[in-house]
Protein backbone atom coordinates (compact mmCIF):
# COMPACT_ATOMS: atom_id res chain seq x y z
CA UNK A 1 0.00 0.00 0.00
CA UNK A 2 1.39 3.27 -0.48
CA UNK A 3 2.29 5.35 2.28
CA UNK A 4 0.14 8.26 2.73
CA UNK A 5 1.88 10.51 4.47
CA UNK A 6 4.83 11.63 2.78
CA UNK A 7 6.80 15.04 4.46
CA UNK A 8 9.69 15.72 2.78
CA UNK A 9 11.36 18.67 1.02
CA UNK A 10 10.47 19.54 -2.47
CA UNK A 11 13.99 19.13 -3.23
CA UNK A 12 14.23 15.49 -1.65
CA UNK A 13 10.73 14.55 -3.10
CA UNK A 14 12.18 14.92 -6.66
CA UNK A 15 15.04 13.18 -6.24
CA UNK A 16 12.85 10.69 -4.60
CA UNK A 17 10.28 10.44 -7.48
CA UNK A 18 12.99 10.41 -10.40
CA UNK A 19 15.01 7.97 -8.55
CA UNK A 20 12.55 5.62 -7.50
CA UNK A 21 12.35 3.26 -10.32
CA UNK A 22 13.61 4.91 -13.33
CA UNK A 23 9.88 3.96 -14.99
CA UNK A 24 7.87 6.15 -16.67
CA UNK A 25 4.80 8.07 -15.43
CA UNK A 26 2.47 7.49 -18.15
CA UNK A 27 2.99 5.11 -21.06
CA UNK A 28 0.37 4.83 -24.04
CA UNK A 29 1.43 2.19 -26.32
CA UNK A 30 -0.62 1.93 -29.97
CA UNK A 31 -3.53 3.62 -28.41
CA UNK A 32 -6.62 4.39 -30.34
CA UNK A 33 -9.68 5.87 -28.70
CA UNK A 34 -13.19 5.95 -30.70
CA UNK A 35 -16.59 6.79 -29.66
CA UNK A 36 -18.38 6.00 -32.94
CA UNK A 37 -17.42 3.10 -34.93
CA UNK A 38 -15.36 4.43 -37.77
CA UNK A 39 -14.47 7.83 -36.03
CA UNK A 40 -11.20 8.01 -34.33
CA UNK A 41 -10.55 10.76 -30.54
CA UNK A 42 -7.11 9.19 -30.78
CA UNK A 43 -5.54 7.00 -33.46
CA UNK A 44 -2.19 4.69 -32.87
CA UNK A 45 -0.82 7.33 -30.16
CA UNK A 46 2.46 5.77 -28.96
CA UNK A 47 4.04 8.41 -25.78
CA UNK A 48 6.05 8.29 -22.86
CA UNK A 49 5.90 10.84 -19.79
CA UNK A 50 8.81 10.75 -17.73
CA UNK A 51 9.12 11.24 -14.41
CA UNK A 52 8.97 14.89 -13.11
CA UNK A 53 8.74 16.04 -16.45
CA UNK A 54 6.95 19.06 -18.24
CA UNK A 55 4.87 18.20 -21.71
CA UNK A 56 2.66 20.42 -23.30
CA UNK A 57 -0.35 18.49 -25.39
CA UNK A 58 -1.46 20.95 -27.84
CA UNK A 59 -3.13 20.98 -31.45
CA UNK A 60 -6.88 22.23 -32.47
CA UNK A 61 -9.91 21.60 -30.67
CA UNK A 62 -11.24 18.37 -31.36
CA UNK A 63 -7.27 16.83 -32.05
CA UNK A 64 -7.45 14.34 -28.87
CA UNK A 65 -5.90 16.60 -25.81
CA UNK A 66 -8.92 16.27 -23.55
CA UNK A 67 -9.39 11.98 -24.78
CA UNK A 68 -5.56 11.45 -24.18
CA UNK A 69 -6.34 13.01 -20.51
CA UNK A 70 -9.12 11.01 -19.88
CA UNK A 71 -7.38 8.19 -20.58
CA UNK A 72 -4.23 8.85 -18.28
CA UNK A 73 -6.61 9.08 -15.39
CA UNK A 74 -8.45 6.19 -16.29
CA UNK A 75 -11.63 7.88 -16.73
CA UNK A 76 -11.86 6.21 -20.25
CA UNK A 77 -10.53 2.89 -21.40
CA UNK A 78 -8.84 2.91 -24.82
CA UNK A 79 -10.47 0.90 -27.76
CA UNK A 80 -6.86 -0.50 -28.62
CA UNK A 81 -3.91 -0.53 -27.26
CA UNK A 82 -2.48 -0.48 -23.70
CA UNK A 83 -1.46 2.45 -21.13
CA UNK A 84 0.33 2.42 -18.04
CA UNK A 85 0.43 4.61 -15.57
CA UNK A 86 2.75 4.47 -12.37
CA UNK A 87 3.12 1.13 -13.17
CA UNK A 88 -0.39 -0.41 -14.04
CA UNK A 89 -1.87 -1.06 -16.92
CA UNK A 90 -4.93 1.53 -16.84
CA UNK A 91 -6.42 0.17 -19.69
CA UNK A 92 -7.20 -3.00 -17.67
CA UNK A 93 -7.25 -1.80 -14.20
CA UNK A 94 -10.52 -3.02 -12.34
CA UNK A 95 -13.36 -0.72 -11.49
CA UNK A 96 -12.22 -0.88 -7.76
CA UNK A 97 -8.90 0.32 -8.24
CA UNK A 98 -9.68 3.27 -9.97
CA UNK A 99 -9.94 5.33 -6.87
CA UNK A 100 -6.21 4.32 -5.41
CA UNK A 101 -4.30 5.61 -9.02
CA UNK A 102 -6.58 8.34 -8.98
CA UNK A 103 -4.91 9.24 -5.67
CA UNK A 104 -2.02 9.28 -7.10
CA UNK A 105 -2.70 11.95 -10.40
CA UNK A 106 -4.18 15.61 -9.55
CA UNK A 107 -6.52 17.26 -12.39
CA UNK A 108 -7.13 20.81 -13.43
CA UNK A 109 -10.02 21.55 -15.66
CA UNK A 110 -10.70 24.58 -17.71
CA UNK A 111 -13.77 25.01 -15.85
CA UNK A 112 -12.31 24.64 -12.44
CA UNK A 113 -14.95 22.41 -11.03
CA UNK A 114 -15.08 23.26 -7.57
CA UNK A 115 -17.81 23.22 -5.47
CA UNK A 116 -20.20 26.60 -4.51
CA UNK A 117 -21.83 24.94 -1.31
CA UNK A 118 -18.60 24.64 -0.01
CA UNK A 119 -16.10 26.80 1.37
CA UNK A 120 -12.40 27.27 0.01
CA UNK A 121 -11.05 25.01 2.68
CA UNK A 122 -13.26 22.29 1.95
CA UNK A 123 -12.63 22.28 -1.45
CA UNK A 124 -9.37 21.71 -1.45
CA UNK A 125 -9.77 19.11 1.38
CA UNK A 126 -11.92 16.60 -0.43
CA UNK A 127 -9.02 14.43 -1.67
CA UNK A 128 -7.81 14.46 2.02
CA UNK A 129 -11.74 13.67 3.10
CA UNK A 130 -12.16 10.49 0.46
CA UNK A 131 -8.36 9.22 2.58
CA UNK A 132 -10.02 9.52 5.64
CA UNK A 133 -7.08 12.24 6.72
CA UNK A 134 -7.71 13.72 10.57
CA UNK A 135 -9.92 17.19 10.34
CA UNK A 136 -6.65 18.45 12.03
CA UNK A 137 -4.46 17.10 10.25
CA UNK A 138 -5.92 17.53 7.48
CA UNK A 139 -7.11 21.51 7.95
CA UNK A 140 -2.94 21.79 8.54
CA UNK A 141 -2.35 20.50 4.95
CA UNK A 142 -4.73 22.69 3.33
CA UNK A 143 -3.33 25.83 5.12
CA UNK A 144 0.11 24.53 3.80
CA UNK A 145 -1.22 24.47 0.06
CA UNK A 146 -3.32 27.26 0.00
CA UNK A 147 -0.75 29.24 0.87
CA UNK A 148 1.61 27.82 -1.27
CA UNK A 149 -1.12 29.14 -4.24
CA UNK A 150 -1.58 32.58 -1.99
CA UNK A 151 -5.15 31.82 -1.08
CA UNK A 152 -5.11 30.94 2.92
CA UNK A 153 -6.87 34.15 4.21
CA UNK A 154 -9.17 33.02 1.22
CA UNK A 155 -9.76 29.76 2.98
CA UNK A 156 -13.35 30.04 4.55
CA UNK A 157 -14.66 31.65 1.61
CA UNK A 158 -17.24 30.59 -0.65
CA UNK A 159 -15.36 29.69 -4.40
CA UNK A 160 -18.01 31.69 -5.85
CA UNK A 161 -16.31 35.01 -4.55
CA UNK A 162 -13.51 34.86 -5.97
CA UNK A 163 -11.88 36.00 -9.24
CA UNK A 164 -11.23 33.44 -12.13
CA UNK A 165 -7.63 33.23 -11.62
CA UNK A 166 -8.25 32.85 -7.95
CA UNK A 167 -10.44 29.86 -8.32
CA UNK A 168 -8.49 28.04 -10.61
CA UNK A 169 -5.33 28.56 -7.91
CA UNK A 170 -7.93 26.79 -5.90
CA UNK A 171 -8.39 23.99 -8.09
CA UNK A 172 -4.40 23.58 -8.30
CA UNK A 173 -4.44 23.46 -5.03
CA UNK A 174 -6.97 20.84 -4.81
CA UNK A 175 -4.99 18.57 -7.71
CA UNK A 176 -1.55 19.04 -4.73
CA UNK A 177 -3.19 18.62 -2.18
CA UNK A 178 -2.13 14.61 -2.10
CA UNK A 179 1.26 15.77 -3.44
CA UNK A 180 0.40 13.66 -6.91
CA UNK A 181 2.67 11.73 -8.98
CA UNK A 182 1.37 13.39 -12.32
CA UNK A 183 -0.55 16.54 -12.90
CA UNK A 184 -3.02 16.85 -15.52
CA UNK A 185 -4.34 19.93 -16.47
CA UNK A 186 -7.00 20.47 -19.43
CA UNK A 187 -6.82 24.08 -20.62
CA UNK A 188 -5.83 25.40 -17.58
CA UNK A 189 -6.06 28.78 -18.54
CA UNK A 190 -8.87 28.55 -20.79
CA UNK A 191 -11.15 31.06 -18.81
CA UNK A 192 -8.57 33.45 -17.56
CA UNK A 193 -7.41 36.75 -19.09
CA UNK A 194 -3.04 36.69 -20.23
CA UNK A 195 -1.99 37.86 -16.94
CA UNK A 196 -3.74 35.71 -14.98
CA UNK A 197 -2.83 33.17 -17.38
CA UNK A 198 1.13 33.34 -16.53
CA UNK A 199 0.52 33.71 -13.25
CA UNK A 200 -1.32 30.15 -13.43
CA UNK A 201 1.48 28.55 -15.29
CA UNK A 202 3.59 29.73 -13.16
CA UNK A 203 2.50 27.69 -10.43
CA UNK A 204 2.14 24.90 -12.72
CA UNK A 205 5.69 24.94 -13.93
CA UNK A 206 6.49 24.99 -10.03
CA UNK A 207 4.93 21.66 -9.37
CA UNK A 208 6.87 20.16 -12.08
CA UNK A 209 10.14 21.47 -10.35
CA UNK A 210 9.36 19.28 -7.18
CA UNK A 211 9.09 16.09 -8.93
CA UNK A 212 5.50 15.93 -10.32
CA UNK A 213 5.05 15.01 -13.84
CA UNK A 214 2.85 17.67 -15.56
CA UNK A 215 0.46 17.77 -18.71
CA UNK A 216 -0.86 20.40 -19.99
CA UNK A 217 -3.20 20.49 -22.55
CA UNK A 218 -3.10 24.34 -24.14
CA UNK A 219 -3.91 25.44 -27.78
CA UNK A 220 -2.63 28.89 -26.39
CA UNK A 221 0.68 29.83 -28.65
CA UNK A 222 1.70 32.45 -25.71
CA UNK A 223 2.14 30.19 -23.22
CA UNK A 224 4.08 27.47 -25.68
CA UNK A 225 6.14 30.09 -26.11
CA UNK A 226 7.06 31.43 -22.92
CA UNK A 227 7.46 28.00 -20.85
CA UNK A 228 9.87 25.98 -23.73
CA UNK A 229 9.12 22.63 -22.95
CA UNK A 230 8.52 19.34 -24.48
CA UNK A 231 5.53 19.81 -26.86
CA UNK A 232 3.45 17.09 -28.18
CA UNK A 233 0.97 18.29 -31.16
CA UNK A 234 -2.07 16.14 -32.09
CA UNK A 235 -3.88 16.46 -35.11
CA UNK A 236 -7.05 14.50 -36.05
CA UNK A 237 -5.79 11.99 -33.07
CA UNK A 238 -2.08 11.82 -34.31
CA UNK A 239 0.63 12.64 -32.83
CA UNK A 240 2.27 14.89 -35.43
CA UNK A 241 5.08 16.44 -33.89
CA UNK A 242 6.68 15.38 -30.51
CA UNK A 243 9.44 18.25 -29.51
CA UNK A 244 11.74 18.18 -26.82
CA UNK A 245 12.38 20.76 -24.69
CA UNK A 246 14.85 23.25 -26.12
CA UNK A 247 18.56 22.04 -24.07
CA UNK A 248 16.84 18.82 -23.19
CA UNK A 249 18.75 15.25 -23.88
CA UNK A 250 16.88 13.27 -26.54
CA UNK B 1 -9.77 3.49 14.18
CA UNK B 2 -8.90 7.47 14.13
CA UNK B 3 -9.58 6.96 9.95
CA UNK B 4 -13.11 5.55 10.77
CA UNK B 5 -13.93 7.99 13.29
CA UNK B 6 -12.86 10.94 10.28
CA UNK B 7 -15.21 9.28 8.24
CA UNK B 8 -18.04 8.42 9.80
CA UNK B 9 -18.09 12.30 11.16
CA UNK B 10 -17.64 13.13 7.00
CA UNK B 11 -20.23 10.99 6.47
CA UNK B 12 -22.69 12.35 9.14
CA UNK B 13 -21.64 15.66 7.82
CA UNK B 14 -22.19 15.30 3.84
CA UNK B 15 -25.41 13.27 4.72
CA UNK B 16 -27.17 15.92 6.81
CA UNK B 17 -25.55 18.91 4.28
CA UNK B 18 -27.23 16.97 1.51
CA UNK B 19 -30.41 16.86 3.12
CA UNK B 20 -30.01 20.76 3.86
CA UNK B 21 -29.40 21.12 0.23
CA UNK B 22 -32.28 19.53 -0.90
CA UNK B 23 -34.85 19.97 1.30
CA UNK B 24 -37.77 19.53 -0.98
CA UNK B 25 -36.76 16.14 -2.11
CA UNK B 26 -36.40 15.21 1.96
CA UNK B 27 -39.34 16.25 2.68
CA UNK B 28 -41.34 14.30 -0.25
CA UNK B 29 -39.70 11.64 0.42
CA UNK B 30 -40.10 11.72 4.58
CA UNK B 31 -44.11 12.65 3.68
CA UNK B 32 -44.35 9.39 1.22
CA UNK B 33 -42.81 6.94 3.38
CA UNK B 34 -45.00 8.51 6.96
CA UNK B 35 -48.20 8.27 4.73
CA UNK B 36 -47.40 4.24 3.67
CA UNK B 37 -46.25 3.71 7.45
CA UNK B 38 -49.75 5.31 8.83
CA UNK B 39 -52.03 3.48 6.44
CA UNK B 40 -50.02 -0.08 6.75
CA UNK B 41 -49.55 0.65 11.18
CA UNK B 42 -53.09 1.59 10.99
CA UNK B 43 -54.25 -1.86 9.13
CA UNK B 44 -51.57 -3.35 11.72
CA UNK B 45 -53.35 -2.23 14.55
CA UNK B 46 -57.02 -3.33 13.59
CA UNK B 47 -55.56 -6.84 12.76
CA UNK B 48 -53.57 -6.83 15.94
CA UNK B 49 -56.33 -5.85 18.25
CA UNK B 50 -58.76 -8.45 16.22
CA UNK B 51 -56.11 -11.12 16.74
CA UNK B 52 -56.05 -10.10 20.60
CA UNK B 53 -59.91 -10.48 20.91
CA UNK B 54 -59.47 -13.97 19.31
CA UNK B 55 -56.89 -15.03 21.69
CA UNK B 56 -58.98 -13.79 24.92
CA UNK B 57 -61.68 -15.50 23.59
CA UNK B 58 -60.09 -18.56 22.84
CA UNK B 59 -59.62 -19.51 26.33
CA UNK B 60 -63.89 -18.79 26.65
CA UNK B 61 -64.43 -21.05 23.55
CA UNK B 62 -65.68 -24.56 24.34
CA UNK B 63 -68.37 -26.91 23.82
CA UNK B 64 -70.76 -27.59 26.75
CA UNK B 65 -73.10 -31.06 26.73
CA UNK B 66 -75.94 -31.30 28.36
CA UNK B 67 -76.94 -34.68 29.91
CA UNK B 68 -79.74 -36.25 30.22
CA UNK B 69 -82.21 -35.97 33.12
CA UNK B 70 -81.62 -38.36 36.03
CA UNK B 71 -77.85 -40.09 34.51
CA UNK B 72 -76.54 -41.89 37.44
CA UNK B 73 -73.73 -39.97 39.05
CA UNK B 74 -70.88 -43.12 37.89
CA UNK B 75 -72.24 -42.74 34.25
CA UNK B 76 -71.69 -39.10 34.55
CA UNK B 77 -68.24 -39.27 35.72
CA UNK B 78 -67.33 -42.09 33.02
CA UNK B 79 -69.13 -39.78 30.41
CA UNK B 80 -66.48 -36.63 31.33
CA UNK B 81 -63.62 -38.67 31.45
CA UNK B 82 -64.50 -40.30 28.03
CA UNK B 83 -65.27 -36.76 26.47
CA UNK B 84 -61.77 -36.01 28.34
CA UNK B 85 -59.95 -38.86 26.28
CA UNK B 86 -61.10 -37.24 22.97
CA UNK B 87 -58.68 -35.68 20.40
CA UNK B 88 -58.03 -31.89 20.78
CA UNK B 89 -59.80 -31.79 24.53
CA UNK B 90 -57.98 -29.84 26.96
CA UNK B 91 -60.16 -30.81 29.78
CA UNK B 92 -63.88 -31.85 30.29
CA UNK B 93 -65.25 -30.70 33.74
CA UNK B 94 -68.68 -32.48 34.78
CA UNK B 95 -71.05 -29.15 35.78
CA UNK B 96 -73.84 -30.47 38.36
CA UNK B 97 -77.33 -29.20 38.59
CA UNK B 98 -76.83 -27.60 41.95
CA UNK B 99 -73.78 -26.17 40.39
CA UNK B 100 -75.41 -24.82 37.33
CA UNK B 101 -77.96 -22.76 39.15
CA UNK B 102 -75.15 -21.68 42.01
CA UNK B 103 -73.85 -19.94 38.76
CA UNK B 104 -76.86 -18.65 37.47
CA UNK B 105 -77.73 -17.01 40.74
CA UNK B 106 -73.92 -15.13 40.40
CA UNK B 107 -75.11 -14.09 37.11
CA UNK B 108 -78.74 -12.34 37.60
CA UNK B 109 -78.24 -11.20 40.99
CA UNK B 110 -81.29 -9.95 41.73
CA UNK B 111 -83.75 -11.63 39.01
CA UNK B 112 -82.41 -14.39 40.97
CA UNK B 113 -85.94 -13.88 42.54
CA UNK B 114 -87.73 -14.93 39.18
CA UNK B 115 -86.72 -18.88 39.99
CA UNK B 116 -87.86 -18.58 43.80
CA UNK B 117 -91.37 -19.57 42.40
CA UNK B 118 -90.12 -22.71 40.14
CA UNK B 119 -89.55 -24.76 43.18
CA UNK B 120 -87.23 -27.52 41.74
CA UNK B 121 -83.89 -26.69 39.91
CA UNK B 122 -84.97 -26.47 36.26
CA UNK B 123 -81.03 -26.50 35.59
CA UNK B 124 -79.77 -29.74 33.62
CA UNK B 125 -76.22 -30.85 34.43
CA UNK B 126 -73.60 -30.65 31.94
CA UNK B 127 -70.05 -30.77 31.01
CA UNK B 128 -67.86 -27.71 29.94
CA UNK B 129 -65.29 -29.57 26.66
CA UNK B 130 -62.60 -26.92 26.77
CA UNK B 131 -59.99 -27.35 23.55
CA UNK B 132 -56.29 -27.50 23.25
CA UNK B 133 -54.68 -23.99 21.79
CA UNK B 134 -54.55 -25.66 18.14
CA UNK B 135 -58.32 -26.99 18.04
CA UNK B 136 -59.80 -23.65 18.83
CA UNK B 137 -60.92 -23.78 15.37
CA UNK B 138 -64.53 -23.59 14.20
CA UNK B 139 -64.30 -26.65 11.95
CA UNK B 140 -63.02 -28.51 15.31
CA UNK B 141 -65.52 -26.68 17.18
CA UNK B 142 -68.07 -28.62 15.12
CA UNK B 143 -66.31 -32.32 14.72
CA UNK B 144 -65.70 -32.29 18.91
CA UNK B 145 -69.78 -31.35 19.21
CA UNK B 146 -70.83 -33.66 16.70
CA UNK B 147 -68.69 -36.48 18.48
CA UNK B 148 -70.07 -35.33 22.03
CA UNK B 149 -73.65 -35.02 20.77
CA UNK B 150 -73.71 -38.85 19.75
CA UNK B 151 -72.41 -40.14 23.21
CA UNK B 152 -75.09 -41.99 25.21
CA UNK B 153 -76.38 -39.75 27.97
CA UNK B 154 -75.95 -36.16 25.91
CA UNK B 155 -79.16 -34.53 25.76
CA UNK B 156 -78.29 -31.50 23.90
CA UNK B 157 -75.20 -29.40 22.95
CA UNK B 158 -73.66 -25.92 22.55
CA UNK B 159 -70.70 -24.30 20.97
CA UNK B 160 -69.53 -21.07 19.50
CA UNK B 161 -68.55 -22.54 16.35
CA UNK B 162 -70.80 -20.44 14.40
CA UNK B 163 -69.35 -17.39 16.10
CA UNK B 164 -65.73 -18.18 15.62
CA UNK B 165 -65.85 -19.07 11.85
CA UNK B 166 -67.28 -15.72 11.19
CA UNK B 167 -64.43 -13.77 13.51
CA UNK B 168 -61.58 -16.03 12.21
CA UNK B 169 -63.01 -15.53 8.24
CA UNK B 170 -63.16 -11.32 9.26
CA UNK B 171 -59.82 -11.30 11.01
CA UNK B 172 -57.99 -13.69 7.94
CA UNK B 173 -59.92 -10.71 5.69
CA UNK B 174 -58.53 -7.68 7.21
CA UNK B 175 -55.02 -9.06 7.77
CA UNK B 176 -54.91 -10.15 4.29
CA UNK B 177 -56.20 -6.59 3.25
CA UNK B 178 -53.37 -5.41 5.84
CA UNK B 179 -50.25 -7.28 4.26
CA UNK B 180 -51.54 -6.86 0.60
CA UNK B 181 -51.82 -3.20 1.03
CA UNK B 182 -48.64 -3.39 2.80
CA UNK B 183 -46.73 -4.89 -0.22
CA UNK B 184 -48.29 -2.22 -2.80
CA UNK B 185 -47.48 0.80 0.08
CA UNK B 186 -44.19 -0.96 0.32
CA UNK B 187 -43.31 -1.09 -3.14
CA UNK B 188 -44.80 1.96 -4.10
CA UNK B 189 -42.91 3.91 -1.70
CA UNK B 190 -39.55 2.46 -2.56
CA UNK B 191 -40.30 3.61 -5.71
CA UNK B 192 -41.27 7.42 -5.04
CA UNK B 193 -38.00 7.25 -2.38
CA UNK B 194 -35.96 6.02 -4.82
CA UNK B 195 -36.54 8.64 -7.25
CA UNK B 196 -36.62 11.48 -5.00
CA UNK B 197 -33.45 10.23 -3.82
CA UNK B 198 -32.45 9.91 -7.50
CA UNK B 199 -33.12 13.34 -7.46
CA UNK B 200 -30.62 14.42 -5.02
CA UNK B 201 -28.30 12.32 -6.79
CA UNK B 202 -28.76 13.92 -9.78
CA UNK B 203 -28.63 17.45 -8.26
CA UNK B 204 -25.24 16.71 -6.96
CA UNK B 205 -24.01 15.05 -9.99
CA UNK B 206 -21.00 18.02 -9.86
CA UNK B 207 -19.70 16.96 -6.44
CA UNK B 208 -19.88 13.05 -7.49
CA UNK B 209 -17.97 13.50 -10.32
CA UNK B 210 -15.31 15.42 -8.39
CA UNK B 211 -15.44 12.98 -5.87
CA UNK B 212 -14.42 10.46 -7.89
CA UNK B 213 -12.04 12.51 -9.69
CA UNK B 214 -9.92 12.86 -6.06
CA UNK B 215 -9.77 8.94 -6.05
CA UNK B 216 -13.40 8.35 -4.00
CA UNK B 217 -14.38 4.74 -3.69
CA UNK B 218 -18.17 3.99 -5.08
CA UNK B 219 -18.96 2.80 -1.14
CA UNK B 220 -17.26 6.68 -0.58
CA UNK B 221 -19.70 8.31 -2.93
CA UNK B 222 -22.64 5.97 -2.29
CA UNK B 223 -22.75 6.22 1.65
CA UNK B 224 -23.74 9.44 2.48
CA UNK B 225 -27.18 8.94 0.43
CA UNK B 226 -27.55 5.69 2.18
CA UNK B 227 -27.38 7.54 5.32
CA UNK B 228 -29.89 10.12 3.92
CA UNK B 229 -32.32 7.33 2.86
CA UNK B 230 -31.99 6.10 6.59
CA UNK B 231 -32.63 8.97 8.29
CA UNK B 232 -35.48 10.27 6.02
CA UNK B 233 -37.01 6.61 7.03
CA UNK B 234 -36.28 6.90 10.18
CA UNK B 235 -37.86 10.26 11.09
CA UNK B 236 -40.60 8.66 9.02
CA UNK B 237 -41.18 5.77 11.39
CA UNK B 238 -41.08 8.31 13.86
CA UNK B 239 -43.80 10.86 12.62
CA UNK B 240 -45.88 7.67 11.70
CA UNK B 241 -45.83 6.59 15.39
CA UNK B 242 -46.64 9.70 16.72
CA UNK B 243 -49.32 10.45 14.36
CA UNK B 244 -50.80 7.02 14.83
CA UNK B 245 -50.54 7.51 18.86
CA UNK B 246 -52.03 10.70 18.37
CA UNK B 247 -55.06 9.23 15.89
CA UNK B 248 -55.42 5.92 19.07
CA UNK B 249 -55.54 8.86 21.60
CA UNK B 250 -57.99 11.61 20.27
CA UNK B 251 -59.92 9.93 17.51
CA UNK B 252 -60.70 6.40 18.46
CA UNK B 253 -62.91 7.39 21.48
CA UNK B 254 -65.17 8.85 19.07
CA UNK B 255 -66.09 5.65 17.48
CA UNK B 256 -66.69 3.88 20.84
CA UNK B 257 -70.04 2.13 19.26
CA UNK B 258 -68.19 0.90 16.17
CA UNK B 259 -65.17 -0.10 18.33
CA UNK B 260 -67.19 -2.45 20.47
CA UNK B 261 -69.37 -4.50 17.73
CA UNK B 262 -65.45 -5.38 16.44
CA UNK B 263 -63.35 -5.60 19.79
CA UNK B 264 -66.05 -6.83 22.17
CA UNK B 265 -65.40 -5.60 25.82
CA UNK B 266 -62.27 -5.34 24.69
CA UNK B 267 -59.96 -1.96 25.29
CA UNK B 268 -58.17 -1.47 21.83
CA UNK B 269 -54.27 -1.20 23.09
CA UNK B 270 -52.15 0.66 21.06
CA UNK B 271 -48.14 -0.62 19.53
CA UNK B 272 -46.27 -1.97 22.78
CA UNK B 273 -42.58 -1.24 22.71
CA UNK B 274 -41.21 -3.67 20.24
CA UNK B 275 -43.93 -3.17 17.55
CA UNK B 276 -43.24 0.43 17.79
CA UNK B 277 -39.72 -0.11 17.34
CA UNK B 278 -40.56 -2.12 13.95
CA UNK B 279 -42.73 0.38 12.80
CA UNK B 280 -39.59 2.68 13.08
CA UNK B 281 -37.41 0.33 11.62
CA UNK B 282 -39.51 -0.01 9.38
CA UNK B 283 -39.32 3.46 7.98
CA UNK B 284 -35.63 3.43 8.19
CA UNK B 285 -35.80 0.28 6.06
CA UNK B 286 -38.07 1.82 3.41
CA UNK B 287 -35.52 4.91 3.65
CA UNK B 288 -32.64 2.82 2.73
CA UNK B 289 -34.29 0.44 0.41
CA UNK B 290 -34.65 3.75 -1.52
CA UNK B 291 -31.38 5.10 -1.24
CA UNK B 292 -29.58 2.02 -2.24
CA UNK B 293 -32.19 1.47 -5.44
CA UNK B 294 -31.31 5.23 -6.42
CA UNK B 295 -27.71 5.05 -6.39
CA UNK B 296 -27.31 1.74 -7.91
CA UNK B 297 -29.74 2.90 -10.70
CA UNK B 298 -26.99 5.97 -11.01
CA UNK B 299 -24.16 3.93 -10.95
CA UNK B 300 -25.40 2.00 -14.04
CA UNK B 301 -26.24 5.07 -15.95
Amino acid sequence: MRPRARWRSPASRAEAKRAATGEAAAQLFHVSKSYVAGTYALRDVSLEFGRGEFVFLTGPSGAGKTSLLRLVFAAERPSEGQIVVLGRNASRISQHSVPELRRRIGVVFQDFKLLARRTVEENVGLALDVVATPRRVARARVFEVLKQVGLQHRRYQSPLSLSGGEQQRVAIARALINEPDILLADEPTGNLDPDLTLEIMDLIADTATRGTTVVVATHDQSILGRFRKRTVRLEAGRVTEDRAAPGAAK
Amino acid sequence: MIAAATRGLYFARTSLRGIAATPGTAIVATATITVALVLVGAFGLVVLNMQELLARVGDAVQVTAFLTEGLPEADRTALAARVGDLEGVAGARLVSEAEALERFRGGVGQGFALLEGLGANPLPASIEVTLEDAYRTSADLSRIASVVARLPGVADITSGADWVEGYVRALALVRGLAIGLGVIFVLATTLIVSNTIRLAVLSRRDELEILALVGASRAFVNTPFLIEGLLQGAAAGLTAWTLLYALFRLVLPGFESGLELVLGGIAPRFFDAAESAWLCGGGAGLGLLGSAIAVASEARR
